[in-house]
């Protein structure tokens, strides 16, 4: 029996195919079959809500008109919305949205929540689901310094400086900072819980202050309390794991600095105990200054200076050493021969809050010499 | 070579509609409209005419906001609303965790609660609250100006004395006497700088600079930052009203508040240790005023300013005298763990509480409370 097929016998259409007669026709009827499939592929692209990222921040998410329908521009809030994805009713968040030919832009008033699910609305109707992803675990932020360094404290230190990697979330501090003494204690009250805590402006650094009322002698809580610190103890400063970052992650582990505590700090810095190591002429070496104790990282950072006898700023870079008990400066042309001045802001405090002019806690019954210049100088003179 | 000359045409054009505008919207009290970059909002007071004045203590900055919220309210009804937190939180599709409620500040005119929040990544969003309505205020088309307060001094000032001190967090603000008082805290030095701001803001760094100092029973002194304060007659004397980090609460004469001075506050009483003052109010009731006063791990104390007033009398001889357990009589009112409080009207003021069911919410305190 033959078999037959668009008027033709299989058998002749075997024979044409085998010999390359039909084979081409199919090739280009495959062109049928790419075109559809291309189509869709540009359709399920342009369906893809996407996120706009800023950095680590999710700030905005973009959404294809092809899942909305054709939406006027003045009434975008009124058709479309987001919503967090849950159990339970949620109301719409708030933000901006802006369009373009093919797109709506979506701009929350806080950038989402990594880990959380948003849902699109668009006439009431659910039209698409986005996740914002985790911070990535190899991006936990971390612990860089704890200044002071040094690990002997007088026990009336005033302040902490906590350095991290990345930015932190605020207000945080008192839950994730712990003082354990002795290696069991808990010390309770020990630091200052100021609302709004003290950041730098890039919020990497934090200021945390041990709690002056109980520093300042006779205060009431130094009277029922005492000082947060007592003389010849050992002490732990535990900045716990829990403490997130602006984008939720955690730190990396927890970490801790230990210190052992001497007797109190009542005197003044003195500039005219540091030693100087001069630099030779017409070389870039640092000159260095040896203090006579640790000095306020932060503060140093800020109140030194190098002027020409003529009162001429030398440019150049300070860098700290020695656990905050001496610095150098290296600058950025070779040195000329010649005197030089150190200038030295007297703001610049110690470890336990007491600045060139007075002390953090100054008995007044004590007449003391008045101090109120802003500056104070050392001379030196490189030959 | 067309296509320049349009291009240049369309932006000349563009330049002059700006700068037409620009000048257009200067309006009362210097504000110009736009996008207020504001950072960070940590305080927030109201000042004449519906103006609301923010500290933004990331850059430093006192922004003043027109909020277009003139329409005088003298019968406001009681707000409450609870888990504000989780109310807000859902309103910026997030959880209540991830945000902090920073400061309230009523309108004294519309009586509207304005309220600051920010996010854990550090988003600023301002809210006004309208009975349960809450709704965000657009910061970004709105008339305002604003004053920065870390402007290095001129070279040859010549009293520089302060001002050096750059200022890290704002702790609290007010308007008194046309003026903008602003407390700073600076991330390095124990120190505060009080400000008194003339308003408008002009560009003139005219700002008052303290230095405070706190002298406990005559023998110790030291700086001492200001956390909150509020300003009071008494016996016709205008004063700020403040409380240290470290808990004394002080009288200062506002007359005494000028540029450079060395100002010592005049301890009235010592609230007690393990605590940190939050927020203060001056209430009316009857010919009475009262200071209130929330804290951190106190409840709210009253303080009657007839006997801070009869107090002032023994006062007469600055830091010699001991208060420390004396102080004014003052009365612990059965309300704790109030993080944010402002007064509605002379009588009311509007709190939030952290309750003991873990709920935090916002209500209205009653007459009875005075």
């Amino acid at each position: 029996m033959e078999a037959w097929t668009f008027g033709l016998r299989v058998r002749d259409i075997y024979k044409k195919f085998v010999i390359g007669e039909i084979r081409l026709y199919i090739a280009y009827n495959l062109i049928f079959f790419f075109i559809p499939l291309a189509f869709s592929c540009r359709q399920s692209a342009e369906k893809k809500i996407r996120i706009r990222w800023n950095g680590e921040k999710a700030d905005g998410i973009f959404i294809p008109k092809s899942l909305t329908g054709d939406v006027p521009a003045d009434s975008i809030a009124n058709i479309v919305s987001v919503q967090r994805s849950r159990n339970g009713q949620d109301n719409a968040i708030l933000g901006n949205f802006s369009t373009d030919s093919d797109l709506i832009l979506f701009e929350p008033l806080i950038p989402f929540t990594p880990g959380m699910q948003y849902k699109i609305f668009a006439r009431k109707k659910p039209v698409g689901l986005i996740e914002i992803p985790m911070p990535d675990a190899s991006g936990a932020p971390s612990v860089t310094s704890i200044f002071p360094s040094a690990d002997t404290l007088p026990d009336n230190l005033l302040k902490v400086y906590i350095q991290f990697s990345k930015p932190m979330r605020e207000g945080k501090s008192a839950e994730n900072i712990a003082l354990i003494k002795h290696n069991n204690d808990t010390v309770s009250g020990a630091f200052l819980d100021l609302q709004p805590e003290l950041w730098n402006q890039d919020r990497t650094m934090l200021t945390l202050w041990l709690d002056p009322g109980r520093i300042k002698r006779d205060l009431q809580p130094n009277k029922l309390l005492g000082a947060p610190l007592r003389k010849n103890a050992d002490y732990r400063l535990v900045i716990s794991q829990n403490w997130q970052d602006e984008q939720g992650a955690r730190l990396s582990k927890e970490y801790s600095k230990k210190f052992i505590t001497k007797s109190r700090d009542s005197l003044s810095p003195d500039p005219e105990l540091w030693k100087i190591r001069l630099p030779a002429p017409a070389t870039n070496q640092p000159v260095a200054f040896q203090f006579n104790e640790p000095i306020d990282y932060s503060l140093l950072n800020e109140c030194l200076s190098i002027r020409t006898s003529d009162g001429k700023s030398v440019s150049g870079r300070w860098e700290i050493l020695n656990q905050e008990r001496g610095c150098h400066f290296i600058p950025d042309d070779s040195w000329s021969s010649g005197h030089y001045l150190l200038f030295i802001e007297t703001r610049l405090e110690d470890l336990a809050g007491n600045n060139i002019n007075r002390l953090f806690d100054r008995d007044i019954t004590v007449k003391a010499v008045n101090k109120s210049s802003d500056f104070t100088k050392i001379k030196f003179q490189i030959k | 070579m067309k296509k320049i000359y349009f291009a240049l045409i369309i932006a000349c054009t563009g330049l002059i509609f700006l700068a037409h505008t620009t000048r257009l919207t200067r309006g009362k009290y210097g504000l110009i409209v736009g996008t207020a970059q504001i950072k960070s909002i940590s305080s927030l007071a109201f000042g004449p005419d519906g103006i609301l004045f923010i500290g933004d203590s990331k850059s430093a900055t006192i922004f003043a906001i027109d909020t277009k919220d003139g329409v005088a309210n003298n019968q406001a009804a009681a707000i409450e609303i609870k888990n504000i937190d989780q109310k807000i939180a859902s309103l910026l599709g997030t959880e209540a965790q991830n945000i902090t409620i920073q400061d309230i500040a009523v309108n004294p005119i519309s009586k509207a609660v304005y309220c600051a929040v920010q996010s854990g990544d550090g988003t600023p969003v301002l809210f006004k609250i309208e009975g349960e309505k809450i709704q965000a205020v657009d910061t970004k088309n709105i008339a305002f100006s604003s004053l920065a307060l870390n402007n290095a001094p001129a070279e040859d000032a010549k009293d520089k004395r302060g001002n050096s001190m750059r200022v890290s967090a704002i702790s609290d603000i007010g308007f008194a006497d046309g003026k903008v008082l602003v407390s700073g805290l600076s991330g390095q030095e124990f120190n505060s700088t009080f400000r008194s701001i003339p308003f408008p803001f002009t560009n003139k760094q005219d700002q008052a600079t303290l230095e405070i100092y706190h002298a406990a029973h005559g023998k110790y002194e030291t700086l001492a930052p200001i956390k909150t304060f509020t300003t009071a007659e008494i016996g016709g004397r205008k004063y700020l009203v403040a409380s240290y980090t470290c808990t004394p609460l002080v009288l200062f004469p506002l007359d005494d508040i000028k540029p450079g001075t060395h100002v010592k506050g005049r301890t009235v009483a010592e609230m007690g240790s393990g605590n940190q003052p939050i927020d203060m109010v001056t209430m009316k009731k009857g010919g009475e005023s009262y200071l209130m006063m929330s804290n951190s791990s106190r409840p709210v104390f009253k303080v009657k300013y007839s006997s801070i007033e009869k107090y002032q009398g023994s006062l007469t001889t600055p830091v010699e005298e001991s208060f420390a357990t004396a102080g004014v009589d003052f009365v612990s009112l059965p309300v704790t763990n109030v993080v944010q409080m402002d007064k509605l009207d002379d009588t009311r003021m509007v709190l939030i509480q952290r309750r003991s069911n873990g709920s935090l919410d916002l209500w209205t305190s009653s007459e009875r409370y005075l």
